[in-house]
């Protein structure tokens, strides 16, 4: 079990384009790993990104069926995923978001309501899912960290919509 | 540190946001937690501030005098030790929306449900929309659910208050997701 230590903004490795992984090899598979402890012992985390924990590599992974909310919801369980990628997004949906890397503030934001992602599992298999919910909204979430966003950089608005908008 | 609330308000113009941390900054203010909005024709300012120099009002009263002069109310509150830090609040984070005819009453009655509850309202946003001759109110409010308190329990108070107010209500979990 290797729990790492989670980057906390300002740290600026959290706001770096991180490269994609060239061989799914033994390092590889140890930051795989060493996300997966590090999202379980977080205890309320459903995903986590590898800049989070300091390596600039393109893997994240994503786990709702331990949730309270997200295991109401179809899901695919853990998720493994090195250099993901959404192909495809449909819909949108505004979820209150909070980020272990920037803790104490959550934020409105506009999400797609589902993806289908691609992306290489912990097997070198190639997988296409389709998300949906909580799961797409977590998916989004830690991939925006690959390309140093936040989602800081994502509020929709501070207050209701309907107060802001101008008839 | 001495925390002081700072609440401004006037009629809404472009720079005041400007005019009243112009004189923060070159006071030597820190900006805590603040929360500005326009209400109706109203700028309004509500801040948490400190200065390490800085313990009593008398200090620096004085310094928003050019606000005033520009019709801007200043309202200085100096809080208690501990006053700035936020609780930690625990529990499901609650919404609830409720919109009907204008009439007297909406944000008491729904508000008492959840007062006499012991249930914290941590946002609470109203506004008057629609015609004058068919002003519809627009309640949006969040509140923090504690441990034994279901959106089923909420749903249930708020209701019996749709028939008696006539209005609609609707109540959601605002989940937050901890990623």
């Amino acid at each position: 079990m290797a729990v790492k230590k989670v980057l906390v903004y300002p740290d600026p490795l959290l706001k770096k384009v991180c490269a994609p992984i060239t061989a799914i090899d033994e390092p590889a598979r140890q930051l795989l790993v060493d996300l997966v402890d590090t999202m379980v012992d977080a205890g309320h985390s459903v995903g986590i990104a590898a800049p989070q924990i300091g390596t600039l590599l393109r893997a994240a992974v994503v786990d709702v069926s331990k949730s309270k909310l997200g295991k109401k919801q179809k899901n695919h369980g853990l998720l493994q995923m090195v250099n993901p990628e959404i192909i495809e997004k449909e819909g949108n949906q505004i979820v209150r978001e909070g980020c272990m890397s920037v803790p104490d503030y959550t934020g409105n934001v506009t999400r797609a309501e589902s993806v289908v992602v691609q992306f290489l599992d912990e097997n070198h298999q190639r997988q296409v899912i389709h998300a949906e919910g909580f799961e797409a909204i977590a998916i989004q979430h830690e991939l925006d960290h690959l390309d140093g966003f936040l989602f800081l950089d994502r509020v929709s608005s501070l207050k209701t919509d309907l107060f802001r908008r101008k008839h | 540190m001495q925390h002081f609330a700072l609440t401004i308000i006037g009629r809404d113009r472009p720079g005041i946001v400007s005019q009243v941390t112009e004189i923060l900054f070159k006071g030597g203010f820190n900006i805590a937690d603040s929360s500005c909005s326009i209400l109706g024709g109203q700028f309004s300012m509500i801040l948490l501030i400190s200065n390490p120099e800085i313990t009593s009002p008398e200090q620096f009263s004085e310094t928003f005098k050019p606000l005033e002069e520009n019709n801007l109310s200043v309202y200085i509150r100096t809080l208690k030790s501990g006053g700035e830090i936020r609780p930690e609040m625990e529990g499901e984070l609650c919404m609830i929306s409720v919109y009907g005819a204008d009439k007297p009453g909406i944000v008491y009655q729904v508000a008492k449900e959840l007062g006499d509850r012991s249930i914290s309202i941590t946002d609470l946003n109203t506004k008057l929309i629609g015609d004058k001759q068919k002003p519809i109110y627009v309640m949006m409010l969040e509140a923090m659910l504690p441990e034994g308190v279901e959106i089923k329990d909420v749903e249930s108070w708020m209701e019996k208050l749709k028939q008696q107010l006539q209005v609609d209500i609707s109540v959601r979990s605002l989940a937050t997701m901890e990623l």
